[in-house]
């Protein structure tokens, strides 16, 4: 098992400050990049928000079970067909306002509950999906779950009308009251998955460093338990304990170091001024972190809702919010149309990143599912239903179409399930997906 | 929870109580001696407290009134109660004042005797991690370096209301992080060669309005800020600005060219315009996506701390349009917009082309010799870890201690040069369980139980993380390591020389930050649309009066009762303004004289009155509940379960008052025991509204009605009733601040064992005009500071405290 060079040698990683010098040290406690067995792969999930819904007649494909041609906006995922599911007029009901209803979208895709309407710190929603697999699949990871975003605007106060902007600025949610703040920054990202980076050598020689340390703590704690009285050594065996648990994790890190010849991991500098840039290399550091298996859950805001980012790379030089109350006319929606199929690509850059990775007896994206969608249906009227929602990961191929709306619940219920999170029920949901679980 | 259950009950108790005749007037009052304290709690108590009523689970029938020393815990909640005149219930014959003051002295002298013959210090706890901020003092301190610990370490959750006292644990994930600061602070502080160049930003809060000068900028800006800064080695940096944008990713108030300067220590570097450039295709804006994109230079810096500054040359005509403008904030494009452009984050990337180590702080203060010739380098570094450790330590150190990190120095030394020893020894002492953890072991001739002195070098650790929330300098340790700390005259003297210090600003910034909740503004935000002038700025200047205020009792040395009734605060423009106090012009705090107007002292704050409402509205519970908790020193137990909240008013039919809200609680006997304790508090301070303004009508235009009351029976109109009846009995108030300061400097939770070292302390400091160094004087010298209880065979004291929870980790 390896990281791949072109995972992390890609100039982008430098590219935002200009610079492109050798490599930093890694500082410490690099996670083994692993390699798992068939059997004891991990099962990974990830959800990625795209805002302002799509524009349907170019999103939802002609064919219906079997998947055999993707739709214009999703021609990007051919390659991936096998693995790709396209569940079609999945709804968000009754959990948004006459008004506000950018920040609603983002808060209800992962929790699909109401938010509770203020735009005060007294904001109220509840555990979104991700956060509730990570109390299971977090458990035995350095970093339980990640939230990621694009955007560096931390707004407070109002955002859309009547609702807060912990709304608007956070998809996950750890509890009805604490959003999750996400990073933008892949610098600090890197920083918490990988510290400063390094060559195998240096990371090497720095656990080396840090387990000549401890053992000597540990010779110290001993002393010490000698020299206190009984229920002070109890202490001192719960921090003697804790050493040995960072010895193991050390162990664990230089066995697989010195089995497997790792490539150097550069720390990217700071934030690419290209966006398109940015958000690759977000999806690096994510296939990064689910390969090394430092976290199995993930949320990444890939753009905020009601974003006026334009996009002159594709031939949309208009901004997205106003091209996307697009009035039916035909030029608007045929932008619209053209920035889903640029956000879908960028998906598909994951996908085929994950697919090119080896994990276990298959690839990284056999053992990893990742939701893309928008909490908003149509923009130009802010509903809520008809949402774009494609799985990708694990078995696929299939084009799911509902004649009616069912709730979009029922996919997170099913996907929870295909990761080893039983739940009997999630918000509205009214069952599980077969071709999902 | 059973102790928060009693005292539910005993609220109950008070609503249930019957109403009884007028109160009988006792001729006890009378006489003198504890045959006299036993009638009187004969006639007044033992109605309900005996074995077949037992209201609020206790019964005083089998105890002894005339020895209270026998069962501290019960009499000290007595003493409590009856101080605070919360028994007998208002509503029952209760005796006249004299009658109080005379049972009241009776019980507390025998119980202080009881505590001189057979003295209980309590057990801190014998590991103590050091909390994060200690830890990033003690790196001040040690190394000569800022660091920022916040991206180091997690942080520490609050046990008794602070930080420093649950820092018993060590988890894995613990541990991993101080090997990695240990890494990184060794490498900074040596000045190790940096491999690549990295980057380090700050972002400004967005809701900090950038119209007008800021405090700590050049006179002569507009916006902006400062960010301070240590580079790692001598070099050259890139420095970059950006500036804030709006949700459209338009840069917010540039509407025409401005003016912006970059300085490095107060020197300009360079000058920039920046311009908008953004135009519209059919109706749509193109947001100006390169407008900060030159605000980027590159500079030599010189190893070390420096300070980096980017702000705005003002433009007069835009500040004319900025005072037009209704409010004083302007950072949302919806409700008050930018007028004009603001910082949102400087970064610095480097080294490019580093030269060297350089001369820093740091490196002075490590490499106390230098080797001349490689024969040299052991004793030298032998030399500078000694040092090093001694301080990191806390105590004299052995060769035996420094046997260890001096192995390290040499291995490292091997492949590389001297310094890369050093900084290696640097990272063994910071991850040393001698630095991280502070110990404080049972001598071993101290038998189970047992209280001792605690040694002068624990004296010496105690006294200066409770004062610096740091490690001990070398004139402590000498002094301990001779054995002449605990020699009273010489302690005060060091007491003095810690206060006037400048790391007792800790006092301020962690203690009295804590205490008072300070530290919950920064995630304050109340709701946009009703409090549309809110910001940042305003944020600040709340928390830096208070701050002001407390470090001016400190600094002055002047009663400690001014916290309350000052006849001065301070203030700037932006806070003057949301006070409505005229004449005050500028980003500067000054001294302000306000007579015995309600903004002196802390109850006229806005600080304490913000973090004590909610986003959209005043919450008397929250404020009733802050006074009783950190003024009166008698916190209600915690809301039972399920309690659902206080209905939002509807926005149909009749707007109920708050007054008329709160009686909520009333109706329902679950919530009015303690309720009734809490809410005529709060409504007394209800002329403030949910960030501090005065106000004559409260929400829905109702009047507003501030009759209050204490829990005692005291009632008086008003904020300032409230601040007149408190400062009659300053004593109360005293004996809660003295209860904090003693819980924050022992780092554990107060209980009964401690109230008579705690009525000492205050009886002394009412002698010397309740003086702030009489207060810290005589907490330092008392006995649970000075002394330690021995182990017991079964869970210990310290250990019991912790399992209770905050609010009932003391005598009620």
């Amino acid at each position: 098992m390896i990281v791949t060079k072109m995972a992390i040698s890609r100039r982008t990683f430098l590219r935002g400050a200009g610079i492109g010098v050798a490599l930093p040290l890694l500082d410490s406690m690099v996670p083994a990049l692993s390699a798992f067995g068939a059997a004891d792969a991990p099962r990974r999930i990830g959800y990625v928000y795209i805002p302002m819904g799509m524009n349907p007649a170019a999103w939802i494909p002609s064919d219906e079970g079997r998947l055999v041609d993707l739709s214009p906006s999703l021609a990007s995922l051919a390659p991936y067909r096998d693995q790709i599911t396209v569940v079609t007029n999945t709804e968000l009901k009754d959990m948004a306002y006459p008004t506000g209803n950018h920040a609603a979208s983002n808060a209800i895709f992962l929790s699909n509950v109401k938010p509770k309407r203020t735009e005060g710190s007294d904001y109220e929603l509840a555990t979104t999906v991700d956060q509730i697999a990570a109390k299971q699949l977090g458990k035995d990871t350095a970093i339980p779950s990640l939230e990621l975003c694009t955007d560096l605007i931390a707004q407070v106060g109002n955002c859309d009308n009547g609702l807060a902007c912990a709304y608007q600025n956070n998809l996950s949610w750890s509890s009805p009251r604490s959003p999750l703040p996400a990073e933008a920054d892949p610098r600090v990202l890197f920083e918490r998955l990988f510290g400063d980076g390094g060559t195998a050598k240096d990371r090497l020689t720095e656990l080396r460093k840090n387990r000549s340390i401890l053992d000597w703590v540990t010779e110290d704690m001993s002393r010490l338990q000698r020299r206190v009285g009984a229920a002070d050594r109890a202490k001192i065996d719960q921090y003697l304990e804790s050493i040995r648990e960072v010895e193991r994790r050390i162990q664990n890190a230089e066995q697989k170091g010195s089995s497997t010849p790792l490539p150097a991991l550069e720390r990217p500098a700071s934030v690419p001024e290209n966006w398109e840039e940015h958000v690759k290399l977000m999806f690096d550091l994510q296939v990064l972190a689910l390969q090394a298996d430092v976290t199995r859950v993930i949320s990444f805001q890939m753009a905020r809702e009601a974003s006026t980012r334009t996009y002159p790379q594709i031939g949309v030089p208009e901004a997205h919010h106003p091209t996307s109350h697009h009035t039916n006319d035909a030029e608007k929606l045929s932008k619209l149309a053209k920035i889903n199929a640029y956000h879908a690509a960028l998906f598909a850059y994951l996908v085929g990143r994950l697919k090119a990775t080896p994990d276990g007896d298959g690839t990284l994206l056999d053992h990893t599912t990742y939701l893309i969608g928008s909490g908003m249906g149509n923009p130009d009227v802010h509903d809520h239903t008809n949402l774009p929602a494609v799985v990708a990961g694990g078995k696929g191929g299939r084009h799911i179409r509902y004649s009616t709306p069912v709730p979009l619940a029922n996919v997170h219920l099913s996907l929870l399930e295909r990761v080893g999170v039983h739940l009997d029920r999630f918000a509205d949901s009214t069952g599980r997906i077969e071709e999902l679980l | 929870m059973k102790h928060a259950r009693l005292f539910v009950a005993g609220c109950l108790a008070l609503r249930f109580a019957s109403a009884g005749s007028p109160a009988q007037q006792s001729s006890a009052a009378r006489q003198s001696g504890n045959s006299a304290a036993s009638a009187i709690i004969n006639q007044y108590c033992m109605g309900c407290h005996n074995d077949s009523v037992k209201s609020g689970g206790l019964t005083l029938s089998r105890l002894n009134v005339d020895n209270p020393g026998a069962n501290p815990e019960v009499w000290e909640k007595v003493v409590r109660k009856l101080r605070g005149r919360m028994m007998p219930p208002l509503d029952r014959p209760r005796p006249d004042e004299k009658t109080y003051d005379v049972v009241i002295s009776n019980l507390e002298k025998e119980l202080d005797a009881a505590a001189a013959a057979n003295p209980n210090p309590g057990r801190s706890e014998t590991f103590r991690r050091l909390s994060r901020t200690e830890y990033q003092n003690a790196i001040r301190d040690l190394l000569a370096l800022d660091v920022d610990v916040a991206s180091l370490l997690p942080k520490d959750d609050a046990v008794f209301g602070f930080d420093n006292a649950g820092v018993g644990g060590l988890s894995p994930t613990l541990l991993e992080r101080y090997l990695s600061a240990a890494q990184k602070i060794s490498r900074l502080a040596v000045g190790t060669p940096v491999r690549a160049p990295a980057s380090n930003v700050l972002v400004l809060p967005p809701d900090l309005t950038q119209e007008n000068h800021l405090e700590g900028l050049p006179l002569g800006t507009r916006g902006g800020t400062v960010m301070r800064y240590t580079f790692p080695v001598d070099g050259e940096y890139d420095i970059q600005v950006r500036l804030m944008r709006n949700r459209n990713e338009n840069v917010e108030g540039l509407t025409e060219p401005h003016e912006m300067e970059v300085l490095v220590d107060g020197a300009r570097a360079s000058l920039f315009t920046v311009a908008p450039h953004r135009y519209a295709i059919g109706g749509v804006y193109y947001a100006d996506e390169d407008v900060d994109r030159h605000l980027k230079l590159r500079v030599p810096v010189k190893a070390g701390p420096h300070a980096i500054t980017a702000a705005f040359i003002p433009k007069t005509g835009a500040l004319i349009e900025t005072e037009r403008q209704p409010y004083n904030a302007h950072f949302n494009m919806d409700r008050h917009p930018r007028v004009q452009p603001a910082v949102y984050s400087i970064s610095v990337t480097g080294p490019f082309n580093a030269t060297g180590a350089g001369y820093t702080p740091s490196r002075n203060q490590i490499f106390v010799c230098r080797p001349a010739r490689v024969s040299d380098e052991d004793r030298c570094a032998s030399t500078i870890i000694s040092r090093l450790a001694r301080r990191a330590y806390r105590r004299p150190v052995t060769g035996d201690d420094i046997r260890m990190p001096l192995a390290f120095y040499k291995e490292a030394r091997k492949g590389a040069d001297f310094d890369t020893g050093i900084e290696m020894a640097v990272r063994a002492i910071l991850t040393s369980t001698e630095f991280l953890i502070r110990v404080e072991r049972d001598p071993a001739s101290v038998a189970a139980n047992r209280p001792y002195r605690i040694s002068n070098l624990e004296l010496a650790s105690r006294l200066s993380f409770f004062l610096w929330s740091s490690i001990p300098d070398d004139d402590l340790i000498d002094l301990a390591a001779r054995g002449r700390l605990s020699n009273p005259a010489l302690l005060e003297q060091q007491i003095r020389r810690m206060l006037a210090d400048p790391r007792a600003e800790s006092l301020v910034t962690s203690f009295a930050d804590q205490w008072l909740y300070l530290r919950n503004l920064a995630a304050t935000v109340p709701d946009a649309r009703l409090f549309p002038d809110f910001d940042d700025n305003l944020r600040q200047a709340m928390r830096r009066e208070t701050q002001l205020l407390f470090e001016s009792v400190m600094k002055e040395d002047s009663s400690v009762v001014d916290l309350l009734g000052a006849n001065y605060t301070f203030l700037n423009e932006r806070l003057a303004r949301h006070y409505g106090i005229p004449n005050v012009y500028g980003s500067h705090f000054r001294r302000v004289p306000v007579g015995d107007s309600i903004r002196g002292g802390l109850l006229g704050q806005g600080s304490i009155l913000t973090v004590t409402s909610y986003g959209n509205r005043t919450s008397p519970v929250l404020r009733g509940k802050w006074v009783l908790e950190n003024i009166l020193g008698t916190p209600p137990p915690p809301p039972l379960p399920n309690v659902p909240p206080l209905r939002d008013n509807p926005t149909t039919g009749k707007i109920l008052n708050m007054r008329e809200r709160m009686s909520e609680h009333r109706a329902n006997p679950a919530c009015s025991g303690c309720h009734r304790l809490m809410d005529p508090i709060g409504l007394s301070l209800e002329n403030f509204d949910a960030v501090g303004r005065w106000r004559n009508r409260a929400e829905g235009d109702s009047p507003i009605d501030a009759a209050g009351a204490l829990p005692g029976g005291a009632t008086f109109e008003g904020a300032a009733g409230l601040k007149r009846t408190l400062l009659e009995k300053p004593d109360l108030f005293v004996t809660t601040l003295t209860e904090k300061l003693m819980a924050y400097g022992l780092g554990r939770g107060i209980d009964y064992n401690d109230a008579p070292a705690i009525r000492a302390i205050t009886r002394e400091a009412r002698n010397k005009n309740y003086r702030f160094s009489t207060l810290i004087t005589e907490i330092v010298k008392s006995t649970p500071f000075m002394m330690r209880s021995g182990a017991t065979a079964s869970p210990t004291r310290s250990a019991s405290a912790i399992a209770r929870s905050p609010q009932t980790g003391r005598s009620q």
